[in-house]
């Protein structure tokens, strides 16, 4: 039920006695990870984008989607440029919350139990059709994801560093799933969809899969421990007073326009986003700009509204349209 | 207006204004609920203050305030707890309630109204059509039945936050009051405003606007002002006293010959020599042609409508002789004089005639030169002892009417009458009293000027000289401070006797005097006018022409007046309009020695004054006056309409912007003035393109304009000719996509966002900024900039 692609990452190291990385540093490592993702995935550079930001911004992502479109394969040409452990759980009704975390399990030769780690202890997580398994399941990921850490029988283990759960829901058969909770909704930084390829893109995806599959030959293009420091720098890319008062005119305007506005969590996100997305571009600083273009996926998914006619998404767009960038600032 | 506009003006940023209005403009609500408040009461102020004119003259302000009072209390007290349709039946109950009681009042009764709507209709109608409220009878009541109901309507509508409404209640009452002629050009001006201002922050109030939007407010406030002033569509009431004055009637002739509703006081007369009628009656008599009860301080006003003549009128209660008048007008007359009391005319202008409540005759028509018409009068003959025992047993109706006062009357004018009359111990012997003290105590002078407040005390307290419409005035106010029935009435004294019991009446024998009412005898006439001194002044013209006069009957003594008439006064003669040629002879009187001949009974001489002077010198003082202090007050409201207009039209911004996109005045923080350099290269942007969205970010901004314009040249490469001159004159287009513009993006949002700037970053940024300016001045950086296009030209794409 679970597979290793990568053997589970040594004992993890504090990034804070490291140097950060420069941001030219982290600017080029994120190109070249979403470039050599893209050798493998067709398509989706704005996703791939958006998954490496989260990635930076020490967030997950949920893909909500149908099925056969990539998910899987962009989780694990993730995690294989990155030079990370990938673990896949696959969500079932029947599986069980130590299924995800791992079991301590008695050993016949030391006599004495030995913890048997679960597929959350990797670098890169998919969990793959979260929402086909019960809530017990579900809320052992989301908390492995919210803390950082797994307890099982009494002991608290650390999980790997970085730690980044790529989530699948599928969106075909929704009478058979059990939707995510709201409120674990709101842990992932941000919700994507993937979508089916154009034409053009389908016969290139074809043409690239006839024989040897391109994942099998892709490479490392950086290693761990440069991520954790680019996650480093990335955290301290400067947000100044006018972006944090945009932000929180955004989160207002969401709660006084829906049932359910954006939670500080939303806010939160939407800042380290922002943040990552600065730190992509070379950007020492958070500009309104990456603002923008992180809050529909970072924000659309917390927002409940009433009527059918208006989504999450509208409220966001409606939101970024009449929400001033700037207040006075002479 | 000193509302909070918080920390924002619309002008710091070019594309701000509907940000501002929105997000910090907006004034909170009960600021602008309070302003619509306060214009409702400045609506109400406007013509309770009308009517509070009304009640100064005739009595009653106190309790007009009690019931405004009370009508705003009620409707404050009952605003949240009854429904708007309950309160209209309330208001209309109230009105009809009032009015009847006024019917009541005025002797009407409720139960004839009602069975002659018509005639109330075409009551209202004579009101509407410009009658005064001061001449109705029963002004005061009237005044009070009307307040009640829009005072409490309007003020109830306003709480409720119904302010287009309200106005309506306050609205009418104050067109009603326009229409009859009593609310002036000021008060109707300020009703007007109230009535706007009413509508304009109720507005505000509900569709919570911002302070932005009270320019257009001002804005129609300068216009209705300046329109107002600028064509004057209000009737002027007695409001306006300087008009009155001016006009035909202020004239004590002019409004003697057309006798109209209401007599003017007016400052230095003249006379007008030119025979008007001539009377043949058994007896001398003072011919009498208006009768006026109600002063106000500056004129008489007649109340009471006229009724037509349908033979014979009523008799005085007492002894009286029948004394038979024919009158023949010697040039066109527009009254019809008569001894008091008349009580029946014959002759053509009879079936036109019209009867005052006061028992006077009064023609619709004029008075051809040459008609006749005969008067039969009921004469009373004073005699002092029957006078004496008359007593005090006054009738309703008399004590009703002719002791009217103006409530704001001095005590001292009342104290100084007692002393006066402090011998006297019966109305007669007041009346003599005052007239004695009235004869002997003043002067007699045609060249007065005109005191500007209560005319009667003025005359009394502080005046040493003046002419018969003064004395009359002054002994008529006096005689009713002593409570006794007195009013001033208006016409010419006996005239020229010329034989036969003839007499010929010309313009300077136009005259007033006092009647004095004794029960049980009726309206007595008293003469305060020094008979003597008024000879005096002008005894050379009238003792000249007695002379004249008595060596020939009328006919030959007109017509040697025509003959010298010429050499007369200039002024006379074209003071007079109606001067006829043959008429006066005055040259001759000129020649004559002074001749003191006067015989208090059956004066000739009694002044006629003309008022050419008058308007002259009213003229005079007044023109620079007024101009002056209107001109002020209309430049003052036109410069507040035009700066608020500039203000509505965000001229100042543009102004502001427009010198800003070229100067970027004094340097401070470099982040601050790469702030302000950026504005100024939004101006330049905004300017060639479009402002900026608020949702937009500066970046996105930037990207948006190179996208659309690139679309636009594309579309002007499509073919069509305006699109290929746009895409020319868009031809800088390069603005948006210029990499300077980007560089001084990029500074500026280092210095927002980012760690901030180095003074030479932010100069640099301020110089890029001048240098794009420059390129887009209107003249000198086109053809620099046209330089600059054709060497950029190989693909400078950016």
């Amino acid at each position: 039920m679970t597979d290793v692609n990568s053997p589970p990452s040594p004992t993890q190291q504090s990034s804070t006695d490291r140097d950060r990385l420069s941001i030219s540093a982290v600017e080029s490592v994120s190109a070249e990870i979403q470039d050599n993702v893209s050798r493998v995935i067709v398509g989706h550079e704005d996703v791939v984008e958006h998954v490496v930001i989260a990635l930076l911004g020490r967030g997950h992502v949920l893909l909500d989607d149908v099925p056969g479109v990539g998910k899987t394969m962009l989780a694990r040409s993730i995690a294989r440029s990155i030079d990370c452990s990938f673990r896949r759980v696959q969500f079932t009704p029947d599986l069980l919350p130590a299924d995800v975390t791992g079991v301590n399990v008695f050993n016949e030769k030391s006599r004495e139990f030995e913890f048997q780690p679960g597929p959350v202890f990797g670098n890169v997580v998919l969990g793959d059709e979260i929402n086909r398994a019960p809530p017990k399941t579900q809320s052992a990921l989301l908390e492995a994801m919210e803390e950082g850490q797994v307890t099982v029988d009494g002991e608290t283990r650390e999980l790997p560093a970085p730690f980044t759960v790529i989530a699948t829901q599928n969106a075909v058969e929704p009478n058979r799933t059990y939707d995510l909770p709201f409120a674990e909704l709101d842990r992932f930084m941000a919700k994507l969809q993937l979508g089916y390829p154009d034409p053009a893109q389908e016969s290139e995806l074809l043409g690239r899969t006839i024989g040897d599959h391109p994942i099998d030959a892709l490479e490392p293009v950086t290693t761990r421990e440069t991520l954790v420091r680019a996650r480093e720098t990335v955290a301290n890319v400067r947000v100044a007073k006018p972006i944090r008062e945009y932000v929180t005119r955004l989160a207002g305007y969401t709660r006084e326009h829906a049932r359910v506005g954006v939670s500080p969590r939303g806010t939160i996100s939407l800042l380290r986003a922002a943040q990552a997305r600065a730190g992509t571009n070379g950007r020492e600083y958070v500009i309104p700009d990456d603002v923008q273009l992180q809050a529909p996926v970072v924000l659309a998914h917390r927002i409940r509204t009433e009527d059918r006619d208006r989504n999450g998404d509208d409220i966001v767009s409606a939101a970024l349209e009449s929400v001033p960038v700037e207040t006075d600032l002479e | 207006m000193s509302i909070d506009t918080g920390d924002s003006s619309p002008e710091t940023s070019p594309h701000g204004r509907s940000i501002r209005l929105d997000a910090d403009g907006t004034v909170d609500a009960t600021t602008f609920r309070l302003f619509a408040l306060a214009s409702v009461l400045v609506l109400t102020a406007s013509y309770v203050s009308v009517l509070r004119e009304v009640t100064r003259v005739v009595g009653g302000t106190q309790s007009l305030l009690a019931i405004v009072g009370a009508a705003l209390l009620v409707a404050t007290v009952l605003a949240r707890a009854i429904r708007p349709r309950t309160a209209g039946t309330l208001a209309i109950l109230a009105g009809v309630g009032g009015f009847a009681y006024y019917f009541e009042a005025a002797g009407i009764g409720s139960r004839a109204v009602l069975g002659s709507a018509d005639e109330l209709l075409s009551d209202a109608l004579t009101l509407a059509t410009g009658l005064p409220l001061l001449q109705m009878i029963e002004a005061g009541v009237w005044t009070l039945a009307f307040a009640p109901a829009p005072v409490f309507l309007s003020w109830y509508l306003a709480l409720r936050g119904r302010y287009a409404l309200s106005v309506v209640p306050g609205g009418v009452a104050l067109l009603f009051l326009v229409l009859t002629g009593d609310a002036g050009t000021t008060v109707t001006l300020v009703g007007t405003l109230g009535a706007l201002a009413t509508v304009g922050f109720g507005e505000l109030t509900s569709r919570g606007g911002s302070i932005a939007q009270l320019d257009l407010l001002a804005v129609l406030f300068a216009v209705v002002i300046v329109l107002s002033l600028s064509a004057t569509f209000v009737p002027s009431g007695p409001a306006n006293p300087t008009t009155a004055g001016a006009s035909d009637p202020g004239t004590l002739e002019g409004a003697i010959d057309s006798s109209p509703e209401r007599s003017g006081i007016a400052g230095d007369v003249d006379l007008s020599p030119a025979v008007r009628f001539t009377v043949e009656s058994e007896r001398p008599s003072y011919w009498r042609t208006g009768v006026y009860d109600r002063f106000t301080g500056d004129e008489w006003l007649r109340s009471g409508q006229e009724e037509p003549f349908e033979g014979q009128l009523e008799t005085p209660p007492g002894e009286f002789n029948r004394v038979e008048q024919t009158v023949q007008a010697e040039s066109d007359l527009g009254v019809v004089p008569v001894a008091p009391e008349p009580v029946d005319l014959d002759g053509p202008i009879a079936q036109d005639a019209t009867v005052s409540s006061h028992g006077q005759v009064h023609p619709t028509t004029t008075l051809r030169e040459g008609e006749r018409y005969t008067v039969e009068s009921a004469v009373v003959l004073p005699q002092r002892e029957p006078l004496q025992q008359a007593g005090t047993d006054y009738p309703e109706e008399i004590t009703d009417h002719y002791l009217q006062r103006p409530e704001d009357t001095s005590s001292e004018f009342d104290e100084r009458t007692a002393e006066i009359t402090d011998d006297a111990e019966t109305p007669l012997e007041t009346a003599i009293a005052i007239e004695q003290y009235l004869r002997t105590s003043k002067e007699y002078s045609l060249e007065v000027e005109r005191p500007t407040d209560n005319v009667a005390e003025a005359f009394l307290l502080e005046m040493e000289e003046g002419y018969c419409v003064y004395y009359a005035t002054a002994m008529t106010q006096m005689l009713r401070a002593e409570d006794v029935p007195a009013r001033y009435v208006s016409g010419y004294s006996t005239g020229e006797p010329v034989g036969d019991d003839t007499y010929v009446v010309r313009g300077l024998d136009a005259h007033a005097w006092v009647e004095v009412y004794f029960p049980d005898h009726g309206w007595v006439a008293f003469e305060p006018t020094p008979p003597s001194d008024r000879n005096e002044v002008h005894g050379e013209e009238l003792e000249q022409a007695r002379e004249d006069g008595l060596e020939d009957v009328d006919t030959p003594a007109s017509a040697d007046a025509a003959a010298e008439d010429p050499s007369d006064d200039g002024e006379e003669t074209t003071d007079d309009a109606t001067d006829e040629p043959e008429q006066p002879d005055d040259d001759e009187t000129n020649e004559s020695e002074p001749n003191e001949t006067d015989d208090g009974g059956d004066d000739v001489g009694s002044p006629a004054p003309d008022d050419a002077t008058t308007g002259d010198d009213a003229d005079g003082l007044t023109i620079p006056v007024t101009v002056g202090r209107e001109t002020i007050a209309l430049a003052a409201v036109l410069l507040f309409g035009v700066v608020a207009g500039i203000h509505r039209a965000g001229m100042a911004a543009q102004v502001r912007r427009s010198v800003g996109c070229y100067w970027h005045g004094r340097r401070g923080e470099p982040d601050r003035d790469v702030v302000r350099a950026y504005r100024r290269l939004e101006w330049l942007l905004a300017d060639e393109y479009r402002p900026r969205c608020p949702g937009e970010s500066a970046r996105g901004y930037l990207e948006a304009l190179a996208t659309e314009g690139r679309a636009a040249a594309s579309a002007g490469a499509g073919g069509e000719t305006s699109a290929t001159a746009k895409a020319e004159t868009h031809g800088d287009s390069a603005l948006a996509t210029d990499p300077r513009v980007r560089d001084v993006l990029e500074h500026y949002e280092r210095a927002v966002y980012g760690g901030g700037l180095e003074r030479a970053e932010a100069d640099e940024a301020i110089e890029t900024v001048d240098e794009l300016a420059r390129e887009r001045l209107p003249f000198v950086g086109r053809s620099r900039f046209s330089d600059r296009e054709h060497q950029k030209e190989p693909g400078d794409g950016v």
